[in-house]
């Protein structure tokens, strides 16, 4: 133990040495934070805690490992800290532009960052918590969860396009049917509700801490996996930054004040202890050096982030985004005639119908023109398995853009209707025809003329509309593109290509549209 | 009730808002004869004629077709005699009102197939005979937008004798046409009325009242002000209004 404790010690002082000795090249940078008295770190909000959040009591107040971290560092170097929000994935760009000085919002040491920034040596320390539904799947180990779902595959739901997301494809996609999420809250909730057969979440280990009271019908199956190291990430060309950070970072951990502040959010293991802190000539720190007391766990590969670009990128993922747009299509096609039939149906009740059923359609045409498609999208995924009724994501997906799209379809036909002149009621009734039989006869065939330039309208738009469904696991065309932009950075090449892919989608149906119109009015034209 | 009376209407009343739109209408349609319904403008002839198929409502009065009792108050049996007296009498509108989604012979042969439940095609030849009668064969497979007004009452004439009807009502049949095409659908009417077909028809062609009319009632403001034979009411007008409808011409 002495031992163990003598080497560490010894680690220390021959790194903070050349640290301090070592290029006392000066870019500046140090010079113009001190001078502006300000440290200014970015991060996202959204992302919740224990990261960076608003206080629950007081939401004004921002808290949070990070916040308080990036305070202890600025007060280190002898400045404030000022927090500038920005979307997640968006950081960087925010970091490149200057808007910041540094990013720290639980982004992960990978090999391609490293190219492109500077990495400080790690603040944290992070692993892989596979969550299991408490009680229901056999939680002592990985191999017993997967053998429990035999003869399937489990189904784990990870937030798309993180380290868990990466690590379940590259280890584990012959065994496990890997489901993405958008928010960390909905993965866990869907374990606990069984949601689409959802049965394990593979989540980061600080937010599995901080969620853990609000799902306690989870529970972790086995010990954590992977292991990732959060940094902060500076400009390239600000070492001298970069090189102060490190050393008020190695500051914290010796003083007792960044144990301290993972405590206070629950986030401090016995895997901070075994720290080891290498940092090579430009001050980055150099992963691979570490050893200490070595666990058989990984190192979680840094395939997250592999910039390829050109058209290189397109040849390899078009095929993915091409199959994904027939998640789009059969969407599509499924739910507009659905939403047509209904709508039809809801239009005539809405004119014809009794008193109380009139009241209920303009009810529901107002609350659900009224609310946006993602709210809605998430109350029947999310809700109906609690009433009993469990739903999987593309059925589930289909009936929220059939229904959303009724409301619209169904004021559409009520105009129709109503445009057709009184004349033709009259004079099918003066036939003798019933009021069923006029609409039948009568008014429903010219009604259906008059609508179809704003229902093709529609059912174009609800080509687009299908991206929503992303937000309840559907991997349709626009999620699958963002999960590959955001991995490959072939944000604009492969945003053509989908592009391309919806016109080709939308197009034929306008030249549908034109044709069936041309054939409606032919028809009364002879 | 007479026995040549085909329709009888008995103290016919309709208010609408604060208006008298019909004051007490009692009048006989007789039976195998034409009965023209003259007034100005606002006197409730159009009125008079929809109520007897329904496409007006009455407050009070009673409307009698053969057995058929129309009452005015919404119920049961008044949605019953509705349906009877619809398959009864038949109706040709100022604006035709043709199905623009069919074809000419298709509109034909429309009410009796999906009202009348007949067999296709017999009631198909027997459209083939109407068209022909009104001289609409050769326009059989057309739409109605290509058809001119005259062609296009013709043929609404034509759908409302497919349900082989006791009466056709005619509501202001020429006034949306001029007069080369007026004449084609007169004589079309005058051509029917030879053959015996009951016809109630509201106009303001006072020669088709004149030459073509067995009766005329004049209205106005909601009553019948005179009614008679059309030589007796032209040679010799009564009241005030008669005068100024008839001698104006």
């Amino acid at each position: 133990m002495q031992r163990k404790l003598f080497r560490l010690i010894f680690i220390y002082f021959v790194v903070s040495c050349s640290i301090s000795i070592g290029w006392a090249q000066s870019d500046g940078s140090l010079e113009r934070v001190r001078q502006r008295g300000k440290l200014v770190w970015g991060a996202d909000e959204e992302g919740g805690g224990p990261y960076v959040y608003p206080q629950t009591d007081n939401p004004s107040n921002l808290v949070g490992f990070e916040v308080d971290i990036a305070a202890q560092l600025a007060k280190k170097l002898g400045v404030q800290s000022q927090f500038t929000q920005g979307q997640w994935d968006k950081l960087p760009d925010l970091l490149n532009r200057g808007d910041i000085d540094i990013v720290l919002n639980g982004y992960e040491w990978t090999e391609n960052r490293k190219q492109r920034f500077g990495l400080s040596i790690p603040y944290y320390i992070y692993e892989l918590q596979l969550l299991g539904k408490r009680g229901s799947t056999p939680n002592e180990s990985w191999d017993a969860f997967l053998r429990s779902a035999q003869p399937q595959k489990p189904r784990v739901g990870v937030l798309g396009g993180s380290a868990a997301d990466d690590f379940l494809r590259t280890r584990y996609a012959q065994q496990i049917d890997i489901v993405q999420f958008e928010g960390a809250s909905e993965a866990m909730r869907a374990v606990e509700l069984g949601i689409d057969g959802v049965n394990g979440n593979l989540q980061d280990l600080p937010v599995w801490t901080f969620y853990q009271s609000g799902f306690p019908g989870l529970e972790p199956v086995g010990p954590p996996v992977g292991r990732g190291y959060y940094i902060i990430m500076t400009r390239k060309e600000d070492a001298e930054l970069l090189r102060a950070l490190n050393q008020a970072i190695l500051e914290m951990l010796h003083d007792g004040s960044m144990r301290s502040i993972l405590e206070k959010y629950g986030l401090w293991n016995t895997t901070q202890a075994q720290r080891g802190l290498e940092v090579d000539s430009s001050g980055s720190f150099a992963n691979g050096l570490f050893n200490a007391a070595e666990t058989t766990n990984p190192v979680l590969a840094s395939n997250s982030f592999e910039a390829l670009r050109g058209w290189a990128v397109v040849r390899q993922r078009a095929g993915l985004l091409v199959q994904a747009a027939g998640v789009t299509v059969l969407l599509a096609v499924i739910a507009m005639p659905l939403a047509i039939l209904a709508g039809m149906l809801l239009s005539i009740g809405r004119l014809f119908g009794w008193r109380w059923l009139q009241f209920l359609i303009r009810t529901y045409i107002e609350v659900i023109r009224g609310t946006p498609l993602v709210l809605q999208l998430y109350v029947i995924f999310f809700l109906l398995p609690e009433l009993g009724l469990s739903i999987h994501a593309f059925w589930a997906g289909v009936l929220g853009l059939a229904m959303n799209y009724s409301a619209y379809e169904a004021e559409i036909y009520r105009a129709g209707i109503q445009a057709i002149p009184k004349g033709q009621w009259e004079a099918a009734t003066a036939l003798g025809m019933s009021p069923f039989l006029a609409l039948q006869r009568v008014i429903m065939p010219q009604a259906t003329r008059i609508v179809i330039p704003p229902v093709t309208n529609d059912f174009i738009a609800l080509f687009k509309d299908t991206a929503v469904c992303s937000v309840i696991t559907v991997v349709e065309l626009s999620k699958e593109y963002s999960i590959h932009a955001r991995s490959t950075g072939a944000i604009v090449e492969l945003g053509i290509v989908t592009a391309v892919l919806y016109l080709l989608m939308s197009y034929p149906l306008s030249r549908l549209a034109g044709y069936l119109e041309r054939h409606m009015s032919r028809e009364t034209q002879s | 009730m007479s026995d040549s009376a085909m329709i009888e209407l008995r103290e016919i009343r309709k208010r609408f808002g604060s208006l008298q739109v019909l004051d007490g209408v009692t009048m006989s349609i007789a039976s195998g004869q034409v009965s023209v319904l003259l007034g100005p403008s606002g006197s409730g002839k159009s009125t008079i004629l929809r109520t007897i198929n329904g496409l007006e409502s009455f407050d009070s009065g009673e409307i009698r077709l053969g057995d058929v009792v129309l009452e005015g108050n919404p119920s049961k049996s008044r949605e019953a005699a509705l349906t009877a007296i619809r398959r009864r009498v038949g109706m040709v509108f100022q604006q035709f009102h043709l199905f623009p989604h069919r074809s000419v012979l298709e509109n034909v042969i429309e009410g009796p197939i999906y009202v009348l439940g007949q067999d296709r095609a017999l009631v198909t030849s027997r459209a083939v005979e109407l068209l022909r009668r009104v001289g609409m064969l050769e326009k059989a497979d057309s739409r109605p937008a290509s058809l001119s007004g005259g062609q296009q009452q013709r043929v609404a004439i034509a759908r409302a004798l497919a349900m082989q009807p006791d009466v056709i009502l005619f509501d202001e049949p020429t006034s949306a046409l001029d007069p080369e095409m007026t004449a084609e659908v007169t004589s079309v009417m005058i051509d029917l009325a030879k053959s015996g077909q009951t016809m109630v028809v509201v106009t303001h062609d006072m020669s088709f009242a004149r030459s073509v009319a067995s009766q005329l009632f004049v209205l106005d403001r909601g009553t019948i002000v005179e009614s008679g034979k059309p030589d007796d009411l032209f040679a010799d007008p009564k009241h005030e209004t008669t005068r100024k409808l008839l001698m104006n011409r």
